[in-house]
C-alpha cells in the first residue's frame, strides 16, 4: 500500500515538475488531490484496513497529501511569474516610437522670449512695467525730449506723421515724459513696446520694430549707476562670459550719453562678419537723463537724477538666436516660428 | 565726415597705427566707420615693364607682352592696346587684382595664348587725368619716372593715403571739418593742437566802389560776411587741392569754385562765390522772398520760392537761395571777371523749412542745418582769400564787407564741479578738469566753487543755461573715459519690481494659445484701403475708421491697422503657399481708431486662425472656451449667432461674457478666403484683451468636496432642427427635481434613418446627485421622468425611441 502511495507522490512531482502552465497545474491538482484524484481513491480503500494499517496509511497520506499540496502551491506561483515574463515580452515596445500629443504645442515669436527674457532681468533689479501708446503726440516724443521741432537731431528719426501733433512713436522715450508726468519719484521703470521709424525693409531694417525702455528716477542716481545697472542686465540676458564696452556718444535727450557694444557672442570678440571684425556689437543707447527733459516734465533736475536705456529687442533677439535677416521676425513662416 | 590721413598729418604728430587710431577716437565718441583707399576699389595693381612685345599668332589686333613685375620670372599678358611699346612702364593687375567696378583679374587663354593678368588704363583704376598725367588717354596708363618694378600702383603715383570714414554726432556740428576733427584727433593722441592762423590778406582800393550788403533778416541770417575778387584767372586748382577734394569725394571744378569747397571742408562752412558782373550794382540784399518769385539755381531747375524763404539778391531780383543752393544768373564761369566771396550764417530751421517744402538738399544746406556759427563763417572768408592769395587767383580788393547782428563776443559759463563729479561718480579735482578741457582747447580756471569756462566760438553745443553742468560732465567724462569710471549699483531705497497685471494678463494669454498648438505671429501695423475692402468691412463700419499716415510707403500701408484679420490672413497664406504645414497662429497687438486730430483710440486684440484639414469652427472655439477658462470666466459666458462680414453667414458668432461683446469668431467668408488665396478653410477669432481682463472671474473659493456618490444618466430625445445646444443644455439644467443637476453634456446628434425629416436626435448625459445621501432608484427614475417631461414641456422634445 505504502507503494502506491509512494507511486502517486513520485508521479505527481514527476509531472508537477513537468507543468507549464494554470491550466495543466489545476487537472494535476485534480487528478491528484480532487474528490475522484488518485490520492482521495487510496484513502478509500482504507475501510477494508485494519486499524493500525489505517492510522499508518492515513498518516502516510496525509504527510503526502501536504507535500503535495505545497509543491503545487510552489509550482503555482512560479508559474504565475513564468506568465507574467510572458506577458512582458509580448507587451514589450519600441520606446523610441513617438510621443502622442493632443495637439502639437505651439511656439512663441522669438521676439516675446527675448522681451521676457530682458523684463524678468530688469524686474529682478526692482524696475515695475509701465506703458505708453504707439501713436503719440510729436510733444511727447520729442519736445519734451528735448528735441524741439527745430532740432538738428530730429533728422536722426524718420518719422511717420498723423498730423503735425501726432506721430507713430519713433522710440520708447515718451513712456519717460508720462511716466515723469504721472508717477511720483523715485522709481525704476521698464516701458517695453513697438516703434516706428521711415525706413525700408531690408536685412537689417524694419519699419516696425520693438524697444524696450529702461529709466531710473532717483535722487543721487549716475552715471556709474547706469554702468552697473547695464553691466548686471547685460550679464542676466548674454551671459555672465559676456564682456561690456561704454563708450561716448550722444543723443538729444541724454547727456553724458553713451552706446553700450558686448563682445561679439558669434566669434566670442575675435571678429566675424556678424561684428565687422571688430569684436563688438552694440546693443544700446543710454545716458543720464537730460537736465531740459526733466525740467519740461516738471521736475528740478538739480533735486532729481535720471539715467535711461533704451534696448531694440529685434536687434537683441538676432543676437541671440544667430537670426541674420530681420525680415524673418515679421513674416511668421512656421518653419522660422517652430524653431524657437 | 571723411578725414584723408595726409590732412590730419597737417596738425599731428602721426605715430599711431590707423587701428589705434581708430580705438582711440571711439572712447572720445568719434566713431570710425570705415578706413577707406584713395584708390578705391582697386587692389593688386604694380608697376611693371614691358621688356619684349611680339604679333600675337592668331590675332591681328593683339599684342603678346613680356613684363618684368620684379619677380623671378617674367608674366605673359596678352593686351588690345596698341600704345603700348617695349621699355614701357605700365600699371599690371596681377592675378586676382581688383579693379574699379568690381573686376576681378583672373589668368585667361586669349586666342590660344595664356594671359597671366592685365595692363591697366587710367579709367580702369578710376584715375583722372588730374590724378596723373595720360590717365585719360585711350589705351594703356603710361607711366613716367624712376619707379621701383613691382612696387603698388597706389604708392606709385603718390595715391596711397588712407581715409578715416568717421560718423560724427549731431551735436558736434564743430567736427564737421578738418580743423574740428583733428583738434579732437589730436587730443586723442595726446597731442597739443595747434589752431590755424590765418594771413590776413591786405586788398587793394576799397570795397565799397565794387560791392555793398545789405541784411534785411538779421534773424535768418546773423552774419554776412564777403570780399571782392577782381582780375580773375580761372583755370584748374593746383593738384594738392585737387587731390584732397577727391579724397573726401568732392569732384574738382576750377581754382575759385575748388576754394569755396576747400573751405568748406577745412573749415565745415558752406561758402558760395558769385559771378559779380551778375549781381545788380554789386548791391547785394538779404531779404525774404517775394510771394510768386521764382529763382532758377545752379542746377538749371526753376525753384517757386515763398515769403518764408530767404533769398541771396541784387535790388532787381534773386540770385541765390540763402543756404540751399546759388543761382544760375550769377554761376562763376570761365568768363567770369570779378567775384565776391561770400561766407555767412544762416538760421539751420529755416533752412530746414525751405529745403523741406523745396524737397532739395544740398550739402550746404545740411552744413546749416546742423548749425554754422557767425565766428567761423568770418574765418571761413578770410582762409578763402588767404587761398586766392595763395593761387594767385584774382586781386583781393580792399577789406571784407562784414554784416554781422550776431553776438559774437567771448561766452563765459560757471560750472559747479561738484555737480559735475555728482553726476559722474568721480571726484576730479577741478585742476584737473581744467587740464582736460585745456586738451581740446577749451580754456578754464577754478573761483572757489566754479569752474569759469570760456567757451570757444565752435562749441555751440555747450550751453550757458541749465545745462551747462552736464555739457561739462560729458567733456569731463569722455576725456576722463568712461572706461575708468568703476560701475556702481543703484542704493537708495529697496524697490519691489513687478510685471504689471496687464503684462502678466498678456503672457497668460499667449502661453496658454502657444499650448493650444498656436504659433505666435508678430505682423506689421500698417495696412491700406483695399485690404478692408477685401475684407468685406462696410462703409461705416467703426472699421472703416482707420488713422491715415501723412507720409506712407504706399496706398497698401497708408493706415493703422484696425483689425489684426488682414495681417494675419497674409501670414496664413504665406504659410499655406510655403506648405509649412502649420494650422494653428495667434497674434496679440494694438489697433488704432481715427479720434479727430487727437491720438487715436488705441486697443489690444488677441487674433487666433485656425486653418487645416483636422480644423472647423469647434475646434477654434474650444480654444476660446479654454482661453476663457484660464481667465475664470466659463460662467457668465456665452456665444451667440452674429459677427463682421467678413466670417460666412451660419458659421459666426459674437462671444459675449456677462452679455458684453467681447470678441468673434466664425469661418472665414469665402470671398475673402479667395480674395487672399487661401482654399483651405480659414477659422478666426478676435477677441479684446482689454475686454477680456475686464470680465476675469472673481477670486476662486473652494467648495465641499460631495460626501455622496453622483450617478450619471444617458438620454436621447429628438426634437426640432431649430433647437439650440445651448437650449437644451439649459432646460436640462432647469429641471424641478429636488437633486442637483450637474456636469450637462451633448455627446451625440444624429440626424437620417429613423429620425423624422426637420428633426434630430440629441443625446446628453447629466449627472444626479444629493448633498446628504445617496440616491435611491426610485430617486434615480423620478430625476430621469422630471428631465424628459421638462424637454417635452419647453423644446418639444420626444423621447428616442
Amino acid at each position: 500500500m505504502n507503494e502506491a502511495l509512494e507511486k502517486i507522490r513520485q508521479d505527481a512531482l514527476a509531472r508537477l515538475a513537468e507543468v507549464q502552465d494554470e491550466k495543466e497545474l489545476e487537472a494535476l491538482n485534480v487528478s491528484v488531490l480532487g474528490r475522484n484524484g488518485a490520492l482521495t481513491e487510496i484513502l478509500r480503500t482504507m475501510g477494508k484496513l485494519d486499524k493500525e494499517q489505517r492510522a499508518k496509511l492515513g498518516q502516510a497520506s496525509n504527510a503526502v497529501k501536504k507535500e503535495l499540496e505545497e509543491a503545487i502551491g510552489k509550482r503555482r506561483e512560479e508559474i504565475a511569474e513564468i506568465m507574467m515574463e510572458k506577458r512582458f515580452a509580448a507587451e514589450a515596445l519600441d520606446v523610441t516610437e513617438p510621443g502622442k500629443r493632443k495637439a502639437p504645442k505651439g511656439h512663441l515669436h522669438p521676439m516675446t522670449r527675448t522681451y521676457r527674457e530682458i523684463r524678468d532681468a530688469l524686474i529682478g533689479m526692482g524696475f515695475t512695467t509701465f506703458g505708453g501708446p504707439e501713436v503719440e503726440y510729436d510733444d511727447y516724443n520729442f519736445t519734451k525730449l528735448n528735441l524741439p521741432l527745430d532740432h538738428p537731431a530730429r533728422d536722426m528719426q524718420d518719422t511717420f506723421y498723423i498730423n503735425d501733433k501726432v506721430v507713430l512713436r519713433t522710440h520708447t522715450s515718451p513712456c519717460e515724459a508720462r511716466a515723469l508726468l504721472n508717477l511720483k519719484p523715485p522709481f525704476r521703470l521698464v516701458m517695453p513696446g513697438r516703434v516706428f521709424r521711415v525706413d525700408e525693409v531690408d536685412a537689417s531694417h524694419s519699419p516696425v520694430f520693438m524697444q524696450m525702455e529702461g529709466f531710473v528716477v532717483d535722487r543721487d542716481i549716475t552715471l556709474a549707476d547706469l554702468k552697473g545697472t547695464l553691466d548686471t542686465f547685460v550679464h542676466a540676458v548674454f551671459g555672465e562670459d559676456v564682456r561690456t564696452r561704454f563708450r561716448p556718444s550722444y543723443f538729444p535727450f541724454t547727456e553724458p550719453s553713451a552706446e553700450v557694444d558686448i563682445s561679439c557672442s558669434i566669434c566670442g570678440g575675435k571678429g566675424c562678419r556678424v561684428c565687422k571684425g571688430t569684436g563688438w556689437i552694440e546693443i544700446l543707447g543710454c545716458g543720464v537723463t537730460n537736465p531740459h527733459e526733466l525740467e519740461n516734465c516738471g521736475l528740478d533736475p538739480k533735486e532729481w537724477k535720471a539715467i535711461a536705456f533704451g534696448i531694440g529687442v529685434d536687434r537683441v533677439t538676432s543676437l541671440k538666436y544667430g537670426i541674420t535677416d530681420i525680415r524673418l521676425e515679421y513674416e511668421n513662416d512656421a518653419r522660422f516660428l517652430r524653431q524657437f | 565726415m571723411k578725414l584723408p590721413l595726409s590732412w590730419l598729418k597737417d596738425y599731428v604728430e602721426w605715430n599711431v597705427t590707423p587701428e589705434e587710431f581708430v580705438e582711440r577716437m571711439m572712447w572720445r565718441g568719434f566713431e570710425v566707420a570705415d578706413i577707406l583707399d584713395e584708390m578705391p576699389g582697386v587692389s593688386g595693381v604694380v608697376v611693371g615693364r614691358i621688356t619684349a612685345l611680339e604679333k600675337h599668332p592668331n590675332a591681328d589686333k593683339l599684342q603678346i607682352c613680356t613684363i618684368d613685375v620684379g619677380a623671378a620670372e617674367p608674366l605673359t599678358i596678352v593686351t588690345g592696346a596698341t600704345n603700348v611699346f617695349e621699355g614701357a612702364l605700365v600699371p599690371v593687375a596681377l592675378d586676382g587684382a581688383k579693379l574699379v567696378g568690381g573686376i576681378e583679374i583672373k589668368p585667361t587663354k586669349m586666342r590660344g595664348v595664356e594671359s597671366y593678368g592685365m595692363l591697366c588704363s587710367g579709367k580702369e583704376l578710376g584715375l583722372t587725368e588730374a590724378d596723373y598725367p595720360g590717365a585719360e588717354v585711350y589705351g594703356i596708363m603710361i607711366l613716367n619716372g624712376d619707379l621701383t618694378l613691382g612696387e603698388s600702383i597706389e604708392k606709385a603715383i603718390g595715391m596711397d593715403d588712407i581715409i578715416f570714414d568717421i560718423e560724427l554726432t549731431p551735436n558736434r556740428a564743430d567736427c564737421q571739418s578738418i580743423i574740428g576733427i583733428c583738434r579732437e584727433a589730436a587730443a586723442a593722441l595726446g597731442q597739443k593742437f595747434a589752431e590755424p592762423v590765418i594771413r590776413k590778406v591786405a586788398g587793394e582800393g576799397n570795397s565799397a566802389d565794387y560791392a555793398s550788403v545789405t541784411v534785411e533778416n538779421t534773424e535768418l541770417c546773423p552774419r554776412y560776411s564777403a570780399r571782392v575778387v577782381t582780375d580773375l584767372v580761372i583755370e584748374p586748382s593746383p593738384k594738392w587741392m585737387q587731390r584732397r577734394l577727391k579724397a573726401v569725394g568732392m569732384r574738382p571744378i576750377n581754382n575759385i569754385v575748388d576754394i569755396t569747397n576747400y573751405v568748406l571742408v577745412e573749415y565745415g562752412h558752406p561758402m558760395h562765390a558769385f559771378d559779380l558782373a551778375c549781381v545788380k550794382d554789386g548791391h547785394i540784399v538779404v531779404r525774404n522772398a517775394h510771394e510768386g518769385e521764382v529763382v532758377t539755381t545752379l542746377d538749371s531747375k526753376e525753384r517757386p520760392v515763398t515769403p518764408d524763404m530767404l533769398l541771396i539778391a541784387d535790388p532787381e531780383k534773386g540770385v541765390g537761395i540763402a543756404g540751399v543752393m546759388g543761382g544760375e544768373n550769377s554761376e562763376i564761369t570761365e568768363n567770369t571777371k570779378a567775384t565776391l566771396f561770400e561766407a555767412a550764417a544762416f538760421k539751420g530751421s529755416n533752412i530746414r523749412a525751405t529745403t523741406r517744402k523745396l524737397r532739395h538738399v544740398t550739402d550746404a544746406a545740411a552744413r546749416f542745418i546742423k548749425g554754422v556759427e557767425p565766428v567761423n563763417a568770418y574765418l571761413a572768408l578770410e582762409r578763402a582769400i588767404e587761398l586766392v592769395d595763395e593761387l594767385k587767383a584774382g586781386k583781393i580788393i580792399g577789406e571784407p564787407i562784414d554784416v554781422c547782428a550776431a553776438d559774437v563776443s567771448p561766452r563765459v559759463i560757471d560750472v559747479d564741479y561738484a555737480h559735475v563729479n555728482k553726476i559722474l561718480n568721480t571726484a576730479i579735482a577741478p585742476e584737473d578738469m581744467v587740464k582736460m578741457l585745456g586738451t581740446i582747447n577749451i580754456s578754464a580756471e577754478v573761483i572757489g566753487d566754479i569752474l569759469r569756462v570760456d567757451v570757444p566760438h565752435f562749441r555751440t553745443d555747450i550751453e550757458s543755461g541749465i545745462e551747462a553742468d552736464w555739457d561739462i560732465a560729458e567733456e569731463v567724462g569722455r576725456i576722463y573715459g568712461y572706461d575708468n569710471i568703476p560701475p556702481t549699483l543703484m542704493n537708495g531705497q529697496t524697490f519691489r519690481g513687478r510685471v504689471g497685471d496687464d503684462l502678466r494678463d498678456e503672457d497668460a494669454i499667449k502661453d496658454l494659445l502657444v499650448n493650444e498648438g498656436c504659433c505666435e505671429m508678430y505682423n506689421y501695423n500698417f495696412t491700406g484701403p483695399a485690404a478692408l475692402d477685401a475684407l468685406r468691412i462696410p462703409e461705416g463700419d467703426e472699421k472703416r475708421l482707420a488713422v491715415k499716415l501723412l507720409n506712407p510707403f504706399g496706398e497698401d500701408q497708408s493706415l493703422m491697422r484696425t483689425t489684426l484679420l488682414a495681417g494675419v490672413l497674409d501670414s496664413v497664406a504665406r504659410n499655406y503657399g510655403r506648405k509649412t504645414g502649420q494650422t494653428r497662429f495667434f497674434e496679440v497687438g494694438n489697433v488704432h481708431f481715427d479720434n479727430n486730430d487727437d491720438l487715436p483710440e488705441e486697443r489690444k486684440l488677441i487674433g487666433i486662425a485656425y486653418a487645416g484639414e483636422e480644423e472647423d469652427f469647434f475646434t477654434l472655439k474650444g480654444s476660446i472656451e479654454a482661453l476663457l477658462e484660464s481667465f475664470n470666466m466659463l460662467e457668465g459666458y456665452s456665444i451667440v449667432a452674429g459677427g463682421g462680414e467678413y466670417f460666412q453667414p451660419g458659421q459666426k458668432a459674437l462671444i459675449l461674457a456677462d452679455g458684453e461683446v467681447i470678441g468673434e469668431c466664425g469661418a472665414i467668408h469665402p470671398k475673402v478666403q479667395k480674395a487672399w488665396s487661401i482654399p483651405q478653410k480659414v477659422y478666426y477669432a478676435e477677441i479684446s484683451v482689454e475686454k477680456l481682463r475686464a470680465h476675469k472671474g472673481g477670486k476662486r473659493t473652494y467648495q465641499a468636496l460631495p460626501r455622496f456618490p453622483k450617478v450619471t444618466l444617458d438620454i436621447a430625445v429628438v426634437v426640432e432642427e431649430s433647437v439650440t445646444a445651448a437650449e437644451m443644455k439649459a432646460a436640462i439644467a432647469s429641471a424641478p427635481v429636488a437633486l442637483t443637476i450637474g456636469d450637462v453634456e451633448l455627446f451625440d446628434v444624429y440626424r437620417g434613418v429613423g429620425i423624422p425629416e426637420g428633426k434630430k436626435s440629441m443625446a446628453y448625459s447629466f449627472a444626479l446627485s444629493a448633498a446628504d445621501h445617496t440616491l435611491t432608484g426610485d430617486e434615480i427614475q423620478q430625476g430621469m421622468k422630471c428631465v424628459i417631461d421638462t424637454l417635452g414641456e419647453k423644446l418639444g422634445a420626444q423621447l428616442r425611441a
